[in-house]
């Protein structure tokens, strides 16, 4: 799309299959990560102190040009940056691809499952779907000039949600109690979860703040988190993580789409105007929880509209802004309509393309069949495989199988995706310095002791999103990220 | 309904990396859906061997 990068970060959730597992999910995770980096040899684990919790060994760039790490105790992948929809989505499966690939071959395939969704219901612990946007500078990043993001980003869970069983608990029904945390007594949580038995969005319950700076704790729809990894004077990063992890390919790609579109509205100017909304972070919830799906939002004007309304006017400013500019625009400008024409009817008409239709069709398709009713526990174990990426196992992928989910990209362009970055973006560059260090060795010396490396006093090679340096060489910087520099780094890496 | 492939991953000119497919080296892209409902009986087969268990099972740690 027009002068756009794209990139997701996905924190994938990890399942033990056992009633006493051995080890806890962040051992296990260790262990696929280890499997990546130094039998399937699919990248370089750091050899630097990232933070100060990506100690070295922590994860690295694979060849692909993603990042591959353990973070808060989750296997996440970041993937490389992307121009266009179609390597976005390409790339992104490609992760799922890699983690499961790691899981058969480590012989866990029994009692590991990698879940890509972003809840827990037993424990309300939530994980993180990011969504990364490289803007201008000139990007008015000010309450006034965010103002149509944030209506915008509170209205498109209609079809950017990816749905759940239940609710988190309200945060303010957890007391302190000496050094622990417990449920505060007199209120019954099962009576609660009753209120919701299914809603459209994992993360709603989890956003407090409209506007707020970090990741894991008040989190924003507007994260405004100051880090372009690139050159500050040309670009910001607009990252978002009010989002779902997105198993449907085609929701994945409108997502990303349409709120790419709606940066450029407001880049222009363009955004439509008035449609402020009083309270967003409760409607956001109360969209979510909606079980009527009306969506009606309350603006500060005082009208009261629906969500699917708000979404049209995004989408004619941008039918009017944005069409013809390229062929994904177009794309993107009509699969929104087609979409939220079709919100307006029968949900069921959406299932394969929206996650959380998807979800509710194949919930009331099991509940049906078994006579279930929404508190049944099997309803819950049903959400989690609908994000399990085991292809024949995973129930977003039985819809795909059974031809009602629309694929956007082959598993030839995903499995592509695994190993090669887009070469359009200055991934290529840093997926050809990766290859060339794999090829001369640097994995197996990384792989002999991370941490004792780190001690020496220079490292063979640091890799950063923006830049790399190399033992001996001068530090290599890749501002840009719309520029390929791999003939530069080719040149770099022959001049060392 | 009318759905169709999005545009083919682009490449810079030049580069030695192998391509992705094409739709026709493919076969024709993605499948048209259907109109009608899924298969509900292999659906519903895939989900009667969920364990029933699993959603008890899943221990996740806050992220980010």
């Amino acid at each position: 799309m027009l002068n756009r990068i794209f990139g997701l970060e996905t924190e994938y959730g990890l399942l033990l299959n056992q009633d006493r597992p051995e080890h806890s999910p962040s051992w296990v995770a260790q262990r696929i990560r280890d499997h990546i980096f130094h039998v399937d040899r699919r990248g370089l684990v750091d050899l630097h102190h990232r933070g100060h919790d990506e100690p070295p060994g922590n994860g690295g760039f694979l060849t692909n040009a993603g990042r591959m790490y353990i973070d808060m105790g989750h296997l996440e992948y970041a993937s490389p940056e992307c121009t266009t929809l179609a390597d976005l989505v390409a790339t992104d499966r490609a992760g799922d691809r890699i983690l499961q690939h790691a899981v058969t071959a480590l012989d866990l395939e029994e009692t590991v499952s990698i879940i890509k969704n972003n809840i827990d219901h037993e424990t309300d612990a939530t994980f993180g779907s990011h969504e990364n946007y490289l803007v201008t500078r000139q990007f008015p990043f000010s309450r006034r000039g965010l103002g149509p993001l944030v209506t915008f980003l509170v209205t498109r869970q209609v079809f950017t949600g990816s749905g759940r069983i239940g609710c988190a608990r309200d945060p303010n029904e957890w007391v302190q109690v000496g050094g622990l945390i417990l449920h505060r007594p007199g209120l019954r949580d099962a009576q609660d979860r009753a209120i919701v038995p299914y809603q459209i969005s994992q993360r709603a319950d989890y956003i407090v703040n409209d506007f707020f700076e970090w990741v894991q704790h008040n989190r924003a729809i507007v994260n405004t988190r100051d880090e372009p990894l690139a050159d500050p004077n040309q670009f910001r990063r607009i990252h978002l993580l009010c989002g779902d992890s997105n198993m449907a390919e085609y929701a994945t790609a409108l997502k990303m789409g349409a709120t790419g579109l709606v940066l450029q509205l407001i880049e222009a100017g363009q955004a439509p105007r008035g449609l402020g909304i009083d309270e967003p972070v409760e409607a956001l919830q109360d969209i979510s929880r909606d079980p009527d799906r009306r969506w009606i939002v309350r603006l500060e004007s005082g009208q009261s509209i629906s969500a699917v309304d708000v979404q049209e006017q995004f989408l004619a400013a941008a039918q009017r802004h944005c069409k013809g500019q390229d062929e994904e625009t177009d794309w993107v400008l009509e699969q929104w309509e087609a979409v939220l024409n079709d919100l307006r009817g029968d949900y069921a008409k959406l299932v394969g393309r929206i996650d959380w239709a998807s979800k509710l069709w194949l919930l009331e398709t099991y509940r049906e069949a078994e006579q279930a009713g929404w508190d049944d526990p099997m309803l819950k174990s049903l959400d989690l495989e609908y994000h399990n990426v085991h292809p024949e196992r995973g129930l977003c992928y039985g819809l795909e199988e059974e031809g009602r989910g629309p694929r956007l990209t082959t598993d030839k362009a995903v499995n592509l995706a695994q190993d090669n970055p887009p070469r359009n973006t200055r991934a290529f560059g840093r997926g050809e310095l990766v290859r060339h260090l794999l090829a001369g060795g640097a994995s197996e010396d990384a792989a002999d002791d991370a941490v004792d490396r780190a001690d020496r006093p220079a490292c063979d090679y640091i890799i950063n999103w923006s830049n790399f340096k190399l033992r001996g060489a001068l530090p290599f910087f890749m501002a840009d990220p719309f520029k390929p520099y791999v003939q530069e780094v080719r040149d770099h890496i022959a001049g060392r | 309904m009318r759905y169709i492939l999005m545009p083919e991953r682009r490449e810079a000119p030049g580069d030695p990396m192998p391509k992705p497919p094409s739709p026709s080296e493919e076969g024709g892209g993605p499948r048209r859906p259907e109109t009608g409902s899924p298969d509900k009986d292999n659906l519903l087969k895939r989900m009667r061997k969920v364990d029933p268990k699993q959603a008890e099972r899943y221990r996740q740690r806050t992220g980010e």
